[in-house]
C-alpha cells in the first residue's frame, strides 16, 4: 500500500497517490481498462474511493434507504451538494416505483422526503409532473426489463460521481485538464507565437524570434521619389507599391523569396497614394492623390479603365469579394462613398449633406462590412446585409485603417501615436492600444500579420518599423534600416516571415527572419 | 370632482334605463328574491323565463364557489350538455378545482389518480401544461397552503372559476355575459384614462370608483 504522504516532483508539491489515481482515471477513459486495473493492483491505489464503492453497491441493489442514510453521513458532502445528491437518489426511487405501478409509494416518497430537501423548486415540480403520465416521460415504456433498470442505476451512479467532490470522486478528465492548462500558459506567454507552430508536449513551448521578420533581406530601388504605399497581393505572389514619382510598380515574389520588378504602371499625373489588389489578384486599383482612379490588369500591366476626371478626388478604395465591384471614398465632402463596377458604372452611393471627407475605407474580406473613416475621428461600420450602422468616435485624428484577414478585427493609426484595435462585431467597449512608434504629422499605415493575425506592424516617423504581438501594447521588435519616415508596411499573407516597408527615402525594404532561409510554402 | 358638475344636468336619464341596469345586475348574480321585490316596488317589466334558470344557476355557482366542482359539473351538464364540451378551458379549471379539493382534504392518492385519469389528457396541449405543472406540484407539499402555488387553494381563485362558469351559462342562455353596471363602470374608467393621458397633467385624473362613491 502506498504511503499517502509520499511526494513527487522537484519541489515536492505533487502527492504520489493523487498522481497515480489521476493516471488510472486517464487509462480508464482512454479505454485501457486492463492496464488501469493492473495499475490499481500494482500501486494499491484504487480509482474509486471507498465511499463511492459503497454507494455504488447500495444503489445497484436498489437499497434506497441505506443510500440516503449513507449520503447523509459522509463528512465531505455537505450543503447543496448533499441535497442535490439525495434528490437524485430519491428521484430514481420515485421513477422505479412508478415503473412498477406503485404510484402510492412514489407519491409517498415525493411528499415525505423530496419536499423536505433544500433543492430548487423546479426540480421537485418537474418530478411531480412525472407522476402524472409516467409513460410519456424520459423513462417511459421501460417495462420490467431488469437490464434497463440496471442501466439507469448506473447512470445515477455516474451522475453522482460528477456531483460529489474530490477526494470521493475526481473531476472528469483531470489529467487532460492539467496538461491543457500548462500548454495554454505556454501559448499565452509566447510573444513570438504563430499558431502554425506545432506544440509538442516533449518541449516547453516558446517560439523564438527567428520566426518573425527582423532583418533586411532586400532593398528595392525602383521608385524615383518617396514611396507612400506597399501591399502584397492576396496570394502573396506579388507586391504592389506606389510613389510620389506618379507611378505604381508590381513586383513578383520569386521562389527563393527575392522580388523582381514585373511592371511599372505609368499614367497618373500626380503622386499615387493608394493601391488595392482585387481579391482574385487579377486587377489592381491605383488612386492618384487628388486625381483619378485607375484600374490595371496585373498580368499585362495595362490600364483597363480610368474612373472619374479632374474633379474626382478619391482618397482610398476597397474591393468586394467578387473582384468585380469596389467602393471608393472621396476626400471631397460632397461625394461620400460610392460603389462602382469595373466598367465604370456607379452601383450605389452613400452621399449626404452631412457626409464628411473620407479618410480611409475598407471592406472586410468576407464582404459583410464596409468600414469608413470620416474626417477625421469617426469610424463607421456598415453591415452590408442589414444596412445597420455602428459609429465609433475616436479622440484623436485617424490617418489609416487596416482590416485583419479573418474579418474580425481592424486597426486604426492615430495622430496621438497610438494604434487602436477594435472588433468588427462590436462587442468590445474599448480598443486594444499599441504604442512605441512615432506619428505626429504624416499618414502612417499599419497592418496585421502572421498566420492568424497575431502580429501588428506599423511604419513610423522615426524611420523604423515596429512590430507588436496583439496581446501586448509594447513592441516586440523595432526594425532599423530606413533613413527616413516609413509610411506603410505590408505583411505577406502567405509567407508569414516576409514583411515589406515603404519609406520617404525612396526605397522599399523586404524583411525576413534572422537565421532561417525564407521561401514560398509548398 | 373637477369636471363641471353642471354639465351633467344636460344629460337626461330615463328611469326605465336605471331599472334595467339594476335588474341586470340582480339577475346576473341570481338574487331571486331581490329581483321579485324590485319588480313589485318599481313596476318594472319582468324579463321572461328567467326564474327557473336563475335557481339552477345559483346552485351551480355556489357549488363551484365551495369547491364542489363535481356537483357543479353535473348540474351544468344537466342544464346544457355542450357548455363544457365547447369550453375546454372552463372544463379544465373545474376539474382542477376538484383536484385541489382532494389535495386539501389530504386525499393525495385519490388526487393523483384523479389527475392521471381526468387531467392527464389535457397535458397533450401546451397551453395546459404550465397550469398542470402548478397543480401537480401541489402534491409534493405536505402543507400545500404554504407552497408557492397557494393561490390555487384560495377563495379568490374559486370565485374566478365560478364567475367564468356563470358567464358561460349566461352566454348559453343568450343572456349578456357582463352586467350593464360592470360595463358602465369599465367604460367610465377607460374614457377617463384616455382623457387624462391626452391632456397630460392638466387633464382630469383617472376614474376612481372609490372617490366617486365618497363624493
Amino acid at each position: 500500500m502506498e504511503n499517502p504522504c509520499e511526494v513527487l516532483g522537484s519541489k515536492g508539491l505533487i502527492r504520489r497517490h493523487e498522481f497515480v489515481r489521476i493516471i488510472i482515471q486517464c487509462l480508464y477513459s482512454l479505454g485501457y481498462s486492463n492496464s488501469a486495473s493492473c495499475l490499481e493492483l500494482e500501486s494499491g491505489v484504487s480509482y474509486k474511493s471507498n465511499e463511492l464503492k459503497l454507494l455504488e453497491s447500495l444503489i445497484l441493489n436498489g437499497n434506497w434507504e441505506d443510500s440516503i442514510e449513507y449520503l447523509n453521513s459522509i463528512q465531505d458532502v455537505l450543503g447543496e451538494t448533499r441535497e442535490s445528491a439525495m434528490f437524485l437518489v430519491f428521484r430514481q426511487c420515485v421513477m422505479e416505483y412508478l415503473n412498477c405501478g406503485e404510484d402510492a409509494l412514489a407519491l409517498g416518497v415525493l411528499r415525505k422526503q423530496v419536499s423536505a430537501l433544500d433543492v430548487d423548486n423546479c426540480k421537485v415540480h418537474s418530478l411531480a409532473m412525472c407522476l402524472l403520465s409516467f409513460k410519456d416521460r424520459e423513462l417511459g415504456g421501460i417495462g420490467d426489463d431488469d437490464v434497463v433498470v440496471r442501466d439507469l442505476r448506473r447512470k445515477l451512479i455516474a451522475d453522482l460521481e460528477n456531483l460529489l467532490p474530490p477526494p470521493i470522486s475526481l473531476p472528469e478528465a483531470r489529467l487532460e485538464h492539467l496538461v491543457e492548462s500548462t500548454v495554454t500558459a505556454w501559448v499565452d506567454s509566447c510573444m513570438y507565437h504563430s499558431s502554425s507552430n506545432r506544440l509538442s508536449l516533449y518541449e516547453d513551448h516558446c517560439c523564438s524570434r527567428d520566426q518573425i521578420p527582423t532583418r533586411t533581406t532586400q532593398i528595392l530601388t525602383g521608385h524615383k521619389n518617396e514611396v507612400w504605399f506597399v501591399q502584397f497581393s492576396n496570394n502573396g505572389e506579388y507586391l504592389a507599391s506606389s510613389s510620389n514619382d506618379c507611378t505604381a510598380i508590381i513586383w513578383k515574389v520569386l521562389e527563393d523569396g527575392i522580388l523582381t520588378l514585373k511592371h511599372t504602371l505609368n499614367g497618373h499625373q500626380h503622386a499615387v497614394s493608394f493601391v488595392a489588389w482585387s481579391p482574385d489578384d487579377t486587377k489592381l486599383l491605383t488612386c492618384g492623390n487628388t486625381e483619378v482612379l485607375k484600374l490595371w490588369d496585373v498580368e499585362t500591366g495595362t490600364c483597363k479603365h480610368t474612373f472619374g476626371n479632374q474633379g474626382f478626388v478619391v482618397s482610398s478604395c476597397a474591393w468586394f469579394p467578387n473582384s468585380k465591384q469596389f467602393a471608393c471614398g472621396s476626400s471631397d465632402p460632397e461625394k461620400g462613398v460610392c460603389m462602382w463596377d469595373c466598367d465604370g458604372n456607379v452601383i450605389k452611393s452613400w452621399r449626404g449633406m452631412r457626409m464628411p471627407k473620407v479618410v480611409d475605407l475598407a471592406v472586410t474580406p468576407d464582404g459583410e462590412y464596409l468600414i469608413s473613416i470620416f474626417m477625421d475621428k469617426e469610424i463607421r461600420i456598415l453591415h452590408m446585409g442589414t444596412n445597420a450602422e455602428r459609429v465609433i468616435s475616436e479622440e484623436h485624428p485617424i490617418t489609416s485603417l487596416s482590416v485583419s484577414g479573418d474579418s474580425k478585427f481592424f486597426i486604426v493609426n492615430l495622430n496621438s501615436q497610438e494604434i487602436h484595435m477594435w472588433d468588427v462585431a462590436g462587442k468590445w467597449d474599448k480598443p486594444s492600444r499599441f504604442t512605441g512608434h512615432k506619428q505626429h504629422k504624416y499618414v502612417i499605415r499599419s497592418c496585421f500579420g502572421g498566420l492568424n493575425n497575431t502580429f501588428i506592424a506599423s511604419g513610423s516617423e522615426n524611420s523604423q518599423v515596429y512590430i507588436w504581438n496583439c496581446r501586448n501594447p509594447t513592441p516586440i521588435e523595432v526594425l532599423s534600416g530606413h533613413s527616413m519616415t516609413v509610411n506603410c508596411v505590408s505583411w505577406n499573407p502567405k509567407i508569414p516571415q516576409m514583411l515589406a516597408s515603404a519609406s520617404d527615402d525612396y526605397t522599399i525594404r523586404i524583411w525576413g527572419p534572422s537565421f532561417l532561409k525564407m521561401g514560398m510554402p509548398n | 370632482m373637477d369636471l363641471d358638475p353642471r354639465q351633467y344636468e344636460n344629460v337626461a336619464i330615463n328611469d326605465n334605463d336605471i331599472h334595467s341596469i339594476v335588474l341586470s345586475y340582480l339577475i346576473h348574480n341570481c338574487y331571486k328574491e331581490s329581483v321579485e321585490s324590485f319588480i313589485t316596488s318599481t313596476g318594472a317589466k319582468q324579463p321572461a323565463d328567467y326564474l327557473e334558470d336563475m335557481d339552477k344557476r345559483k346552485r351551480i355557482f355556489h357549488f363551484a364557489l365551495e369547491g364542489n366542482a363535481l356537483k357543479a359539473i353535473e348540474l351544468t351538464e344537466q342544464l346544457a350538455k355542450d357548455i363544457l364540451e365547447n369550453n375546454k378551458d372552463l372544463q379544465f379549471d373545474l376539474l382542477s378545482l376538484h383536484f385541489v379539493e382532494l389535495v386539501c382534504s389530504r386525499k393525495c392518492t385519490e388526487a393523483l389518480e384523479f389527475a392521471q385519469t381526468k387531467l392527464g389528457p389535457f397535458g397533450k396541449e401546451p397551453k395546459y401544461m404550465e397550469k398542470l405543472e402548478d397543480f401537480m406540484a401541489l402534491l409534493a407539499y405536505k402543507e400545500p397552503e404554504k407552497s408557492p402555488m397557494f393561490h390555487l387553494l384560495s377563495l379568490e381563485y374559486r370565485q374566478q372559476v365560478a364567475d367564468s362558469l356563470n358567464r358561460a351559462i349566461l352566454a348559453h342562455l343568450n343572456l349578456p355575459r357582463y352586467t350593464a353596471m360592470e360595463r358602465l363602470i369599465q367604460q367610465a374608467t377607460v374614457v377617463r384614462q384616455c382623457l387624462s393621458q391626452e391632456a397630460g397633467k392638466d387633464g382630469p385624473p383617472p376614474f376612481s370608483l372609490k372617490d366617486f362613491l365618497k363624493s
